[in-house]
């Protein structure tokens, strides 16, 4: 595969535009660290190893939250997308739950849950939720259902109408749902670590809002983009390897 | 085992949906083995008759027999190929066509694609196809199950005009080779009369003519006696019975034998 460098272009010349900004003095360097600082205060972060154990606490907390909500939501999704009864029992009060914007749950979730793992995992897990339980659930409605009456005059039933028709007919929603909610799973990771703790990168930017070091919250604040980056590019990777038989997907 | 064609019967049966009745009291026998092609015109019922001989809907009223049997307890195999082809787009051709068989397949699936031409397209995906390669992938798709009733439903209508006497010559020959009754449902009066032993026009949701061909295969389409037959189909068609045609009185069973020859 060749490298492609020109999305990169774009977020290059911003850093270096910043980076000549500092020098020449304009803005106070101790609001605006330079980049080089940056990367000098993330180099030091990194061999003292405080990085790791944030970036790695973080990532556990996402991910865990990720699988939780993931499983939940698509499970849901699913059933209810097979199953009319399922989805009069179910759709409306899952509809009710997502309309409530799930951060404004924090204060309950730290009476109830404390301000533990739990509280962030949580968290994550109810935000990612609802936008795999809707793509998953609209994916399976709309196979077409030619297909699955094909599949049924050739014999297919049960798990292997839904293994080789239903399933992968609504992959490309599902995949939807996926990337959308890696975004949320940071937005609420990043939001969730706030609640007082003493590890992770919310803490690391939390802790460095105290003493000032602009630093080290933006370094976290890239990170933070970094890593969702990194995740989207994964999910993208894995979209392509699923649905390469779709030409919209193949480059 | 060899599998064998099946006969069927149609008594008395009615198809409503709601308040509407699609199809009334309809009365045919097709032999086994027998090739028929339904015509009609576009809401005619034809295609609602083929869905319920395939049981892809309910009979409202009447009985429909394979073999003597009732459908719904019979064990023929019925399989259908659709105006689209309704390949899954995420399975390679080959995986396509030993859709819904267990154990070793694959050695079967070749032999069928070989069959329709196809084997050389095994590993591809349905998107990279054309239309007519579609159709013969469903065509080895069906095959792969012997089946005793082929159902055809207008699945040669998106082709252009020379894919579709290869795909005609295909079928033909197909049906010659294997034992299966087929019933192939179509608005092109042509092919109906080029490859059916016997024609069914459904009008209004009855059976306004049926009618043998007895021309010799493999036919000719300058065959002036096939010509004639279709330009009499096709005023039928168009103009309803008062046309001064000789057609059938009654609705059913009084079949018209064309002497044809070469």
């Amino acid at each position: 595969m060749k490298l492609d460098f020109r999305p990169w272009v774009i977020p290059v010349v911003l850093v270096v535009i910043w980076e000549i900004i500092v020098r020449l003095e304009v803005i106070s360097a101790s609001l605006f660290p330079s980049p080089l600082t940056i990367v000098e205060t993330g180099w030091n972060l990194l061999v003292n190893g405080d990085l790791m154990t944030h970036i790695g606490v973080s990532l556990w907390r996402a991910l865990t939250g990720m699988l939780i909500g993931g499983v939940i939501g698509f499970v849901l999704g699913v059933l209810n997308g097979l199953s009319k009864k399922s989805y009069i029992y179910l759709d409306t009060t899952i509809q009710m739950i997502r309309n409530i914007p799930h951060l404004a749950l924090i204060p309950l979730v730290i009476v109830w849950i404390g301000i533990g793992e739990d509280a962030k995992i949580f968290l994550v897990a109810l935000g990612v939720l609802f936008p795999i339980y809707v793509n998953t659930f609209h994916g399976i409605r709309n196979v077409d259902p030619n297909l699955v009456e094909m599949g049924r005059m050739y014999n297919l039933k049960g798990w292997s109408l839904f293994k080789d028709v239903l399933l992968p007919g609504a992959l490309p929603s599902i995949f939807v749902g996926l990337r959308y909610a890696l975004g949320v799973m940071w937005l609420t990771l990043i939001i969730a670590e706030t609640i007082p703790t003493n590890e992770g990168l919310g803490y690391l930017a939390t802790n460095a809002r105290e003493f000032m070091q602009t630093d080290v919250i933006i370094l976290s604040i890239i990170i933070y983009a970094l890593l969702g980056k990194l995740a989207d590019l994964i999910a993208q990777f894995g979209e392509n390897r699923a649905l390469k038989w779709n030409a919209s997907y193949t480059k | 085992m060899k599998p064998e064609a099946i006969q069927i019967d149609i008594k008395n049966l009615k198809k409503s949906f709601g308040p509407k009745e699609i199809l009334h009291d309809i009365s045919i026998s097709f032999d086994k083995g027998e090739f028929i092609a339904i015509i009609g015109k576009s809401g005619s019922g034809k295609s609602t008759l083929l869905r319920l001989v395939a049981s892809l809907e309910e009979i409202t009223a009447g009985e429909l027999l394979f073999d003597g049997v009732p459908a719904t307890k019979s064990e023929a195999n019925v399989k259908m190929m659709y105006q689209d082809s309704r390949l899954l787009p995420w399975k390679k051709v080959i995986d396509n066509v030993g859709l819904g068989l267990t154990g070793d397949w694959k050695a079967k699936a070749e032999e069928a694609l070989n069959k329709v031409g196809l084997l050389p397209l095994k590993d591809e995906w349905p998107s990279t196809l054309s239309g007519g390669q579609k159709q013969r992938v469903a065509l080895a798709r069906a095959l792969i199950h012997e089946p005793s009733l082929l159902m055809l439903d207008e699945p040669l209508s998106a082709l252009d005009a020379l894919t579709r006497i290869e795909m005609q010559n295909l079928i033909e020959n197909i049906w010659e080779k294997n034992n299966f009754t087929a019933l192939l449902v179509t608005h092109d009066v042509g092919e109906a009369v080029r490859l059916a032993d016997r024609i069914i026009l459904i009008e209004d949701g009855q059976i306004a003519y049926d009618e043998e061909v007895n021309a010799p295969r493999p036919r000719k389409l300058t065959n002036p006696a096939l010509i004639e037959l279709e330009e009499k189909i096709l005023n039928r068609l168009m103009h309803g019975e008062e046309e001064p045609l000789q057609v059938s009185e009654t609705n059913q069973g009084n079949s018209l034998k064309a002497v044809l020859s070469n």
